[in-house]
């Protein structure tokens, strides 16, 4: 248990060690093949973008990834060790958070409630009685708060919010738990230009103090200025993979999602 | 005081057994858990209590503890067994389960009484003892619905998905609930029959299920004070509504018809909405745009405002 813990808060490796991969990964329903065959590297202090149209598989594979969907074939490694039997709850105790596609708050519980349950897997026996005396917050929460900037609404409840705050609060809840590889399922969906730019920016300075990230989006713009290497899948398949830019350019991935006027984005 | 303490023991100690085990059904609903297994193991507890009384002049704590354990030890094995159930299924399994218990206490022979169940389960348990029981139980699930514990349990019940992707076994959530209400539903069945100095298989029947089910209804669910509210009315309106004479299931199909309808989190939930809006009322000035939605929706609800301040309230207490 400490160790694990170690790992996940601490450990900080040199930049572009491989810490997941998956080999050939396939979830399949029935006939239809969600994510088929994918090879995915996500390295130390990087942010790798999936990229990909509506019902590309995207979401299939953080869930395949995050172990709350089967695998129909294939491996995934964390750290050179394949986990593909461990229970998904014991993954954010390895430093693995993720946030959803739709927002999933608890709705009863008021906002700094949320943001609590990312940081109550790290408390230990004494935290946790002493929390029932007094209010105590764990540190990782304030600066989860701050980071995201949510703290004018804590005490209110998720229903009270609105869409981008609501999810402010969700990466909140997230790096609460001070992971060490955050997967974020389309974080800026739903929020007006503004906010986007302000979570593109939050997540490149949590890039640049060492956290890695893999990020799930259809927001092209916002996977070039953010990511630092891209991958794009197409019906379940690798389409493409590399810098944004090349990747972004790509005859394959334009016909498949982006049309020809995305170059620009690319050059920019 | 102690003339009504004296005149009304039997009443007071039906409200802490039923409230104990309104309980055992309401530990799992609030992980999400639809399970009447509770029931089931009132009946495991009152008979485990008075067969070792009886025959074996075991202590009356003595022996409800051994039948605390057994439906504990039990609810873990039928968690094991209904562990791909859900939702009704579930719920209709663990009606089977208690039922089970009912036919097997029938047809136990010598050992359960048969029909006509076992008599003369003396011991030295008091009302004094089961209200010590029921305030223990009652501060530890106060405590557990607090802090990581209580959003660990209010995630497995909202979103299991999203409790295990933050490192909640949800797995391990749900037998440990089973176990409690087994526990907990053995400790009411136990103290009943020697209370009582009688336990018989219509004693622990499916009515079991109604009067818990309406009690958490009408109090609420989501927490121990729920099921507190609910036993205090449903274990005292009988004695109030005897002048309606036989119209009192009546009274009381209507009671649960109406607070599910219309009052669906239960009078507790009624208490909280409207103690909560009277904080943000007194609280929220700042803030010019959140501060005109809450006056707005004030403004658009007053009926459900008046409710939540305590109208129904007056209505559950005829």
């Amino acid at each position: 248990m400490t160790t694990t813990q170690d790992r996940g808060a601490s450990a900080a490796p040199a930049a572009g060690t491989t810490v997941l991969e998956t080999v050939d990964v396939a979830v399949h329903y029935g006939g239809i093949k969600a994510v088929d065959g994918i090879d995915m590297k996500l390295e130390t202090g990087r942010i790798l973008g999936i990229l990909g149209p509506n019902g590309s598989g995207k979401s299939t594979l953080l869930g395949a990834i995050t172990r709350l969907v089967p695998l129909t074939r294939g491996r995934v490694l964390l750290d050179g060790e394949d986990y593909g039997r461990t229970p998904p709850s014991k993954l954010a105790h390895r430093g693995i958070a993720r946030t959803f596609q739709t927002v999933r708050l608890l709705p009863d519980l008021p906002v700094l409630g949320n943001i609590q349950l990312g940081a109550d897997l790290r408390l230990n026996r004494a935290t946790r009685w002493r929390e029932l005396v007094r209010r105590s917050v764990p540190e990782s929460v304030t600066e989860a708060i701050e980071r995201t900037g949510v703290g004018d609404v804590l005490d209110l409840l998720p229903g009270e919010l609105s869409y981008g705050t609501a999810r402010r609060v969700e990466i909140a809840r997230a790096l609460a738990s001070r992971p060490r590889v955050l997967m974020l399922d389309e974080p800026t969906a739903g929020m007006n230009q503004p906010e986007r730019l302000e979570v593109a920016d939050l997540l490149r300075k949590l890039r640049d103090e060492g956290l890695t990230q893999l990020l799930v989006e259809h927001d092209v713009q916002m996977m070039v200025d953010t990511c630092d290497r891209l991958l794009a899948m197409n019906q379940g398949k690798h389409v493409a993979e590399g810098a944004p830019a090349d990747v972004v350019r790509d005859p394959a991935v334009q016909e498949a999602y982006l049309g020809k006027r995305w170059n620009r984005a690319a050059d920019q | 005081m102690n003339t009504w303490w004296l005149s009304n023991q039997i009443l007071i100690q039906s409200t802490f057994i039923s409230l104990l085990l309104a309980l055992s059904i309401q530990v799992p609903l609030r992980a999400g858990v639809f399970s009447f297994a509770g029931v089931g193991s009132y009946a495991i507890g009152a008979y485990t209590a008075a067969i070792l009384t009886i025959r074996y002049q075991v202590p009356g704590i003595v022996a409800i503890g051994a039948g605390v354990l057994l439906a504990a030890v039990v609810g873990y094995l039928l968690a094991l067994l209904v562990a791909r159930l859900a939702g009704l299924y579930l719920g209709m399994a663990t009606i089977s389960f208690a039922l089970l218990l009912g036919v097997l206490a029938t047809n136990g022979g010598d050992l359960t009484g048969g029909a006509t169940g076992l008599y003369g389960a003396i011991s030295t348990v008091t009302t004094e003892h089961v209200i010590a029981v029921a305030v223990v139980v009652m501060v530890l699930l106060a405590a557990s619905e607090r802090g990581a514990f209580g959003r660990k349990v209010d995630a497995v019940r909202e979103d299991p998905q999203l409790a295990v992707s933050l490192g909640v076994n949800v797995i391990g959530v749900r037998r440990m609930v089973f176990v409690v209400s087994g526990a907990l539903g053995a400790c009411a069945g136990g103290m009943n029959s020697l209370l009582r100095t009688t336990v018989s298989p219509e004693t622990v029947g499916f009515h079991l299920v109604v009067t818990a089910l309406t009690m958490i209804i009408i109090g609420g669910a989501l927490s121990w004070a729920g099921a507190a509210i609910g036993a205090v009315i449903f274990t005292w309106l009988p004695s109030l509504l005897h002048t309606v004479g036989e119209w009192q299931l009546l009274v009381y199909g209507l009671l649960v018809a109406f607070a599910a309808v219309y009052v669906p989190n239960g009078l507790l939930g009624l208490l909280q909405t409207g103690w909560r809006r009277l904080q943000r009322r007194g609280r929220r000035i700042p803030a010019e745009g959140a501060a005109a939605g809450t006056s707005v929706t004030a403004a658009q609800d007053p009926e459900q405002e008046l409710a939540a301040l305590g109208g129904p309230t007056g209505e559950a207490r005829p």
